[in-house]
């Protein structure tokens, strides 16, 4: 995914049904005066959105014929984007509304394995809408919920007027413990400033460098099995290259189903520029970013958003990559 | 997709280009579509315009944002638009709705013996002659592409997982078989001879099923989406985009398995973005992502010309006239010539 300013950002919105979705949708088309914005919507979204370009999808979740099972893709976007890329007007950003109960990652992997959509559109960020009475019931009953908080950038914790301090401290920890990069941002009514959630550019590599996960100590105690949690390792000795592709790739061939996220800093031995890179299930956007800055120690920071962590030694494995 | 023109020396005008019309609309050219001797293509703003020998082209205001597809029924152009409408565009510019589905997009258009069919998200929309009320085809998934057989007996209907053939039998009544194929598949022909049913799929390969056994095989090996294929000389070749060159399969004899494509090489070293299928000969224009498009023979690499050189901005549309007069090519910049393609001695 290269950068370039023609590239029009796509915003992506999920969060399940009601918990203000449509409101903070309405809130961007009618604050952003003079721009131009298209909204992709699903057919059973909350309906009055207030915009001359609204387009119908359908959520399709196609699975790409390439022998990896958990590549898989949105095929209405696919479709969408490539047509309003055709556009004679330019568009400043597209909208993407999912549904309450939508993975996120088919959307996220669109960016990545679609040559004209990569070419012509660049995944903004994942805005994820949250109701601060009933996140918790929904993270315990629904796979998506979970989902939806790990592949958030932003998370805008909303209706907190509805909750008392504790139980939104609760609700915190518990979207940290998931997701220790997103930023929260608690609202009511959605009420948020737009350049907290449109133009971040959170998929690009430039911004894993700004990546500093908010670790939380909790303990492990009441996780279940398939409960998405985090996890984070840091070296301060430098990785040998080829251990470390030979372990990540394989990690992620066998266990990217489970992975949802990753991103890392890599200082390898006798390179001279740090390695960024940033994934979403077995798909990676890596590169070279430029020197480390000068007096700063270098190091490399690794970080897994998933299912199972705990059963892939990653700990031990990202060990054994580092120089003799 | 803009092309590095650095590398380029500059280039005199091609005689096509002496001899033709240039316009630069600036509005990108999204299809084409040959009605008798006239090409009416469309845009990106949702105009469509009509090229004539002898006559200007004004826009005609058809669709609100995009015209997704062209076709023709007749002497008449079909369109479809992302403000949801299907249309019936005469060539002086009337312009009729035929369907109105609102929000959803109509993504193909195509007619078969007064006929008008369009699809709209999963079902393909048939209005037979006479009929307000269409009949609905309805699918598991987003159509990719519909298609007619050259007798207008079978429906070809691409989408996910493989295409749905709709053949009518003789009490006229529509049923439906089902070839299947892991994947998205997006547009679909069927051979002029009717053997064979061609997809481009959305990994980088092609698809094809020989009818008669249902025999089927992927034609892979590109480096991007095969956007634009045709079959050239009847069913001798199957011309396809995708590729550095302009790879050409051969149909004839038991069809491609284990066979080598011919591939057309061209200068400059850019992605083939649109074939067209130049009538009657075995050759076939070809539109590359910096613009320039090529005439070349297929089983005579060397007896290309050049039709038009680079203008930055991908093919998008290549038609030539029914009489063979004329020749239109549009691309993603709005940039469109519209020329003669003979010698006006030679005519």
């Amino acid at each position: 995914m290269e950068e370039t300013n023609k590239q029009v950002p796509v915003t992506v919105l999920t969060g399940f049904l009601g918990a203000g979705k449509t409101t903070l949708l309405n809130r961007i088309l009618t604050e952003q005066h003079g721009k131009k914005y298209a909204v992709i919507v699903n057919e059973f979204g909350e309906q009055g959105i207030d915009n001359d370009l609204v387009v119908d999808a359908d959520e399709e979740v196609f699975e790409m014929n390439n022998g990896c099972i958990c590549c898989t893709v949105r095929g209405d976007l696919i479709r969408i984007l490539s047509g309003l890329m055709k556009r004679a007007d330019k568009l400043d950003a597209i909208i993407v509304e999912t549904t309450g109960l939508a993975d996120p990652a088919p959307v996220a992997q669109t960016f990545f394995v679609d040559q004209d959509v990569a070419d012509r559109t660049k995944l903004d960020a994942i805005v994820t809408v949250a109701d601060a009475v009933h996140l918790s019931t929904q993270l315990t009953d629904h796979h998506e919920a979970e989902e939806q908080i790990a592949f958030a950038d932003v998370v805008l914790l909303n209706k907190i007027d509805l909750v008392d301090e504790s139980g939104l401290e609760i609700v915190k920890e518990r979207i940290k413990k998931i997701n220790p990069f997103a930023k929260v941002i608690n609202t009511t009514k959605c009420g948020v400033s737009l350049n907290e959630i449109l133009n971040l550019d959170a998929f690009s590599l430039k911004r894993v460098l700004d990546v500093e996960p908010d670790f939380l100590t909790s303990d492990h105690d009441h996780e279940h099995d398939d409960d998405v949690t985090s996890l984070s390792f840091v070296s301060d000795t430098p990785l040998d290259m080829e251990k470390f592709q030979d372990w990540f790739s394989k990690l992620l061939q066998t266990k990217g189903q489970d992975i949802l996220r990753t991103k890392g800093i890599l200082d390898f031995t006798g390179e001279s520029d740090r390695y960024v890179f940033q994934g979403v299930h077995m798909l990676m956007d890596a590169s070279p970013m430029g020197k480390w800055p000068e007096g700063k120690e270098r190091s490399s920071r690794l970080v897994f958003i998933g299912r199972n962590l705990e059963s892939m030694n990653l700990k031990e494995g990202f060990e054994n990559c580092k120089s003799a | 997709m803009k092309a590095d023109t650095s590398q380029f020396p500059e280039l005199d005008k091609t005689k096509f280009e002496q001899r033709g019309t240039e316009f630069k609309l600036g509005i990108p050219v999204t299809n084409a579509v040959t009605v008798g001797n006239s090409i009416a293509v469309g845009f990106g703003d949702g105009t469509v315009r009509i090229f004539t020998s002898g006559k200007s082209s004004e826009p005609i205001k058809a669709h609100k944002g995009i015209v997704l597809c062209i076709s023709k029924d007749g002497d008449n152009i079909l369109t479809g638009g992302d403000d949801g409408r299907f249309l019936k565009i005469s060539l002086d510019g009337k312009i009729s709705e035929i369907g109105n589905f609102g929000t959803r997009w109509v993504d193909h258009v195509t007619a078969n013996n007064g006929s008008l069919v369009c699809s709209s998200g999963n079902i393909v929309y048939l209005w037979s002659p006479n009929h307000k009320e269409p009949k609905l085809f309805e699918h598991n998934s987003t159509i990719g592409g519909i298609a007619f057989d050259a007798k207008g007996r079978r429906l070809a209907v691409s989408r996910y997982g493989g295409v749905t053939l709709w053949k009518k039998d003789y009490s006229n009544k529509w049923n439906s078989s089902e070839l299947n194929w892991k994947g998205s598949h997006n547009k679909v022909i069927f051979s002029p001879d009717g053997k064979y049913l061609v997809t481009s799929m959305q990994e980088n390969q092609l698809h094809f099923w020989r009818l008669k056994d249902k025999i089927d095989s992927a034609m892979s090996g590109y480096g991007a989406k095969i956007k634009s294929f045709a079959f050239v000389d009847d069913s001798k070749y199957l011309a396809t985009s995708g590729a550095k060159e302009a790879v050409c399969w051969p149909f004839d004899g038991d069809g491609p398995v284990g066979r080598e494509p011919i591939c057309l090489p061209y200068v400059g070293n850019k992605l083939v973005t649109f074939v067209e299928p130049f009538p009657n000969e075995n050759a076939i224009l070809t539109g590359l992502s910096d613009g320039s498009v090529f005439l070349s023979e297929i089983e005579k690499a060397s007896n290309t010309i050049i039709i038009r050189s680079f203008t930055e901005f991908e093919v998008s549309a290549i038609a030539v006239t029914k009489d063979c007069s004329h020749l239109l090519i549009g691309d993603m910049g709005g940039n469109i010539l519209w020329t003669s393609i003979w010698d006006e001695e030679k005519k």
